[in-house]
């Protein structure tokens, strides 16, 4: 039980020790005094009473100890005196603690890279005041992930008709968008954001309520970002102007650093939600149905759960007064209705925490192992010299000290150790950040960069800091906690003596530790040979059609496009160019082939003639598309060979006639084209097979129809002279003279490296991950075979004395490793196997299995073997040393 | 010396706390008076009787103050404080039932 009076006396004992001391002393010495004048005045002489009354006492130091552990700050003493023991320890054998910390800092720092790009994503809130109070209004997601969005006219009736915000706003986020030639990403928003969110610009003004009425103003407020990464930081960006769908807008404030408007990112301005049109032209004339998402500051004390009920009833009012107050409820429904509506706290993190964890937690594991491994090493390291420290040991145990002091003093010793280590993982993990950004910038394709993507360090914070300090306690429990048991499991007598315990000689625990880094290691390995297998096929792979000079451009401005075909075909490097829709990186529309009776889905898009000559996709069979056949009117078709085959299977496809309907649950109306009516088609040829890619979530269409290159919707695919990326910039410079809002254009090599890209860094991730265990694998067996041998020089001495072969030394070492080497590694392949096995069973994981070799079997050999051959070099030094052992000389020494 | 029956384990703290039941007394006292009350048949340790005091204080039961002795130095003088009052009370009433219990016991087994 602790006491206020408790508290405060401990207090002062920690606060004033001196005071304290003196004051016990006092007290003590005045006992003795008392006790000597009433012996004096029983008719003692002096000397001999005080002589006496001392006896009597005891000894003052003895009571002056147990008062103080009942003061209860005996754990702080100790720990001071802990600590100034370890520090001296260090001393002693400051290489062992370099060793340890270095092990450890290596193996936080690769868990402490991961947890600050986890941080950026899930825990580091935007800079927003009260941002408690700030919840999103949303309709649950369907099934398939899909979710309907609310539009404008129901944003301003929520915002009338309901009293639970102290004001909502709504936004239409992740706009990409080519601004004064430039992609930047913008954020529109109505008039009252920066209110709700109260937040001031540090230059200009904010957005307001007038910005944003229909004819509104053409202003847009930049972010810190898109302040630093377009305008340079310029104090004179007030009042500039930039073109947006050929409007000009104007420039007319500046938001703080740390402020990214509720967003994982922020945009690189906000602009009004009234300009909608000039930012997504398709949306022009139809604004009223863009979704939009919506945002707002719960009133204080309102429960959130109240909150949603009220827009639910609000949201379930307004449903039946538009469908006429049809009662369209039964009962199961009217439950259905009350989950219409959810409220999403808004913190600037990802929306979905848990799946991000559950994308982290096979990271974490696969960096843990590094750390894992570090600590096994550790662990053996302390264990080999808990042997060698038995003897101080048995000492302070016969001095009489407990077996949990010194248990706790062990502790305290690895634990400073470990923050030494957290200290150096923060700078490693710095480091590494630094520069996986700088080579992933560098080898990123070219005109990749060109987009939007956002890299770059992300910070470390105090949760960081948290975070690296608790996983260095979580491993001096896992290195320390083992080594100091054993390490105290001595009989004092005998290791006074100058006997080595037997049963203190921690083989088996050794083992275990060898086998686990074992495990770490192939598991790592073998991932890092699957990824290399699986980066060098992807490099090999071919898509089936010309992706060397090739590029797509994607048209965004319908009016402005007659003017952009015609420079594109004006342009002298590209040689053939062709529409097509959907584009290059987007799905097929969906729909079926009915032939006769029988109806098989299919995937269809609309190509001009051209595509075929620029994507070098030939014709097997009958002929391509005539010029004549672009307009859309001929009924004719070419189809894939495997389509061909679907849906003929005995027969070699041209001219067959089927009934090509859409499939109306598609999408195509979601991306806004003009639909197809259902009709009868002519197959006129059949084209090679094209794989498409893999990695994008593309697949190419089994069906082409014929388009015009002037077709609406449409994108163009070009065929260029030259260097690709010299074509791609002089395009982009002469297409933004003529739309400085146009949209992407990127070369097709681009598109293919892309995939190879993704594939490299998870290959050099997981190489480094796996060396690095690799490393510290090798390095731990040679350091515990080196003190074993030295261990048992003696014993070796008296074999080889005995007639024992050097050979058999060298095989009796290595056979100290074998067993452990070999189980580590059949766990490893086992595990990797079985992951692996999992991973093709799940729906999603079949299509990465495509892509990612999981179950190559070279990977899974090669890495074994890699292995093997460290482990043997590791054994062969300290065995052979063993071996050359002079059995005269060792027995002599003894 | 002649050996002396141990003080029967937990008993310590109590007597303390009674002998400090009518008033503030400094730790050479409160052996003193133990030892005079018993007719020196308790005899508390000397070495355990100050752990023990410091303890009581932790807990709360009892308070100390410096005050002139009639040595005429300065000693830590120790005083009930309501918390041991309602302690000492819980401890005589379970010491009661306790010396009853064996009480009759030794008698009628």
């Amino acid at each position: 039980m602790i006491t206020f009076r408790d508290l405060t006396l401990r207090l002062r004992a920690l606060l004033s020790p001196r005071q304290v001391e003196h004051d016990l002393h006092d007290e003590l010495s005045f006992h003795i005094e008392r006790e000597t004048r009433k012996l004096i005045e029983q008719g003692m002489p002096p000397h001999q009473a005080r002589a006496t009354a001392q006896a009597r006492f005891g000894s003052p130091t003895v009571v002056a100890d147990e008062c103080r552990d009942e003061r209860g700050i005996a754990f702080v003493d100790n720990t001071v005196r802990d600590v100034r023991f370890a520090l001296r320890s260090f001393r002693r054998a400051p290489l062992t603690a370099f060793t340890i910390v270095t092990t450890v800092a290596v193996g936080l720092g690769v868990v402490a890279v991961l947890f600050t790009i986890l941080n950026r994503f899930l825990f580091r809130a935007d800079s927003v005041p009260d941002i408690s109070e700030m919840y999103g209004v949303e309709r649950p997601r369907l099934a398939n992930g899909d979710q309907s969005p609310f539009t404008r006219p129901a944003f301003d009736a929520l915002r009338r008709e309901t009293s639970v915000f102290t004001d909502v706003y709504a936004n239409v986020g992740d706009i990409d968008l080519r601004v004064d030639g430039r992609m930047m990403a913008a954020t529109l928003v109505t008039g009252n954001f920066f209110s709700v969110v109260r937040i001031n610009p540090v230059m200009g003004r904010a957005l307001a309520p007038a910005d944003d009425e229909s004819g509104g103003n053409q202003v847009i407020v930049l972010s810190d970002k898109g302040w630093s990464r377009h305008f340079t930081r310029d104090p004179n960006v007030l009042g500039r102007t930039v073109l947006v769908g050929g409007t000009p807008f104007e420039i007319v404030g500046v938001m703080p650093a740390g402020f990214r408007g509720l967003e994982v990112s922020a945009p690189d301005f906000w602009a009004p939600l009234a300009q909608l049109a000039q930012f997504l032209p398709a949306h022009r004339g139809r604004e009223d149905s863009a979704g939009v998402g919506i945002i707002g500051r719960l009133k204080p004390g309102l429960s959130m759960e109240g909150a949603r009920a009220q827009i639910a009833a609000w949201d379930s009012n307004r449903e039946s007064a538009t469908t006429g107050g049809l009662p369209r409820a039964s009962g199961s429904e009217s439950r259905d209705r009350a989950e219409t509506i959810v409220l999403v706290p808004k913190r600037g993190t990802l929306p979905q925490p848990m799946e991000a964890v559950a994308i982290f937690t096979p990271l974490f594991f696969a960096f843990g192992l590094i750390l894992l491994i570090g600590c096994a090493n550790v662990a053996n390291l302390l264990l080999a010299r808990g042997v060698a420290r038995q003897r101080e040991i048995g000492i302070r145990l016969s001095l009489g000290a407990s077996r949990r002091r010194i248990i706790r003093q062990l502790m305290t010793e690895s634990g400073l150790l470990a923050l030494a280590a957290a200290g150096g993982g923060y700078l490693i993990s710095r480091l590494a950040l630094g520069s996986i950004v700088y080579f992933a910038t560098r080898t990123m394709p070219v005109d990749f960069g060109d987009s939007n993507l956002d890299i770059a360090v992300p910070a470390a914070d105090w949760r960081v800091a948290l975070f690296l300090v608790i996983a260095a306690m979580a491993a001096t429990a896992f290195f320390a906690l083992m080594p100091a048991l054993q390490a105290t499991r001595v009989e004092p007598v005998r290791t006074l003596r100058g006997e080595l315990v037997k049963n203190a000689r921690p083989g088996r625990a050794r083992n275990v530790l060898i086998g686990i880094q074992v495990f770490a290691s192939a598991l790592l390995l073998i991932a890092s040979a699957i990824f290399l297998r699986s980066a060098m096929a992807s490099s090999q792979f071919d898509p089936g059609f010309r992706t060397v000079d090739t590029m797509i451009i994607q048209v965004v401005n319908e009016p402005k496009r007659a003017a952009m075909v015609q420079a594109i075909a004006s342009e002298p490097t590209v040689t053939t160019y062709a529409a097509v829709r959907p584009g290059m990186l987007a799905w097929p529309d969906a729909g079926f082939a009915a032939v006769g009776a029988s109806r098989t889905a299919i995937l269809y898009k609309f190509v001009s003639p051209e595509y075929f000559e620029v994507f070098d996709i030939p014709i097997v069979r009958g002929r391509s598309f005539t010029t004549a056949e672009r307009d859309g009117e001929h009924p004719v078709v070419i189809v894939s060979e495997s389509t061909a085959r679907k849906l003929w299977p005995n027969g070699n496809g041209v001219g067959e006639t089927f009934r090509l309907e859409p499939n109306p649950g598609s999408n195509a109306d979601a991306k806004d084209e003009p639909s197809m009516p259902a009709r009868l088609v002519t197959v006129i040829g059949v084209s090679r097979e094209v794989a498409g890619f893999r990695i994008l979530d593309t697949k190419e269409a089994g069906i082409f129809l014929p388009i015009s290159v002037n077709a609406p919707k449409t994108a163009v695919v070009a065929r260029v002279k030259g260097d690709p990326a010299l074509a791609h910039r002089t395009l982009v410079d002469r297409l933004t003279r003529v739309d400085p809002n146009m949209g992407m254009i990127a070369t097709m090599r681009t598109v293919v490296r892309l995939e190879t890209f993704f594939l490299q860094i998870a290959f050099w991730v997981s190489l480094v991950l796996g060396s690095l265990a690799l490393l510290l694998t090798v390095s731990g067996l040679f350091s515990v075979l080196s003190y074993l041998v030295a261990q048992r020089t003696r014993e070796i001495g008296v074999r080889m004395a005995l007639g024992a072969s050097s050979q058999k030394v060298t095989r009796l070492i290595l056979a100290q490793t074998t067993r452990p080497v070999a189980f580590g590694l059949l766990a490893g392949v086992g595990l990797a196997a079985s992951l692996a096995t999992i991973l093709i069973a799940l729906p999603a994981g079949a299509m990465i299995a495509e892509v990612v070799r999981v179950t190559d079997p070279i990977a899974y050999v090669a890495s074994l073997l890699v292995i093997v051959a460290a482990c043997l070099l590791a054994a062969w030094i300290p065995a052979t040393r063993a071996a050359r052992l002079d059995p005269m000389q060792t027995l002599r020494q003894e | 010396m002649t050996p002396r029956p141990d003080l029967l384990p937990g008993t310590l703290d109590m007597l303390i706390l009674r002998t400090l039941q009518r008033d503030a007394l400094h730790g050479w006292a409160i052996s003193e008076r133990i030892q005079e009350i018993s007719q020196d048949v308790l005899e508390i340790n000397q070495g355990s009787l100050y752990p023990a005091l410091h303890r009581l204080e932790h807990r709360g039961w009892i308070e100390a103050e410096w005050a002139v002795s009639e040595l005429g130095r300065r000693a830590k003088y120790y005083r009930l404080t309501a918390a041991g009052r309602r302690q000492l009370a819980v401890e005589t009433r379970e010491w009661e039932r306790m010396s009853n219990a064996i009480g009759r016991v030794m008698k009628h087994a």
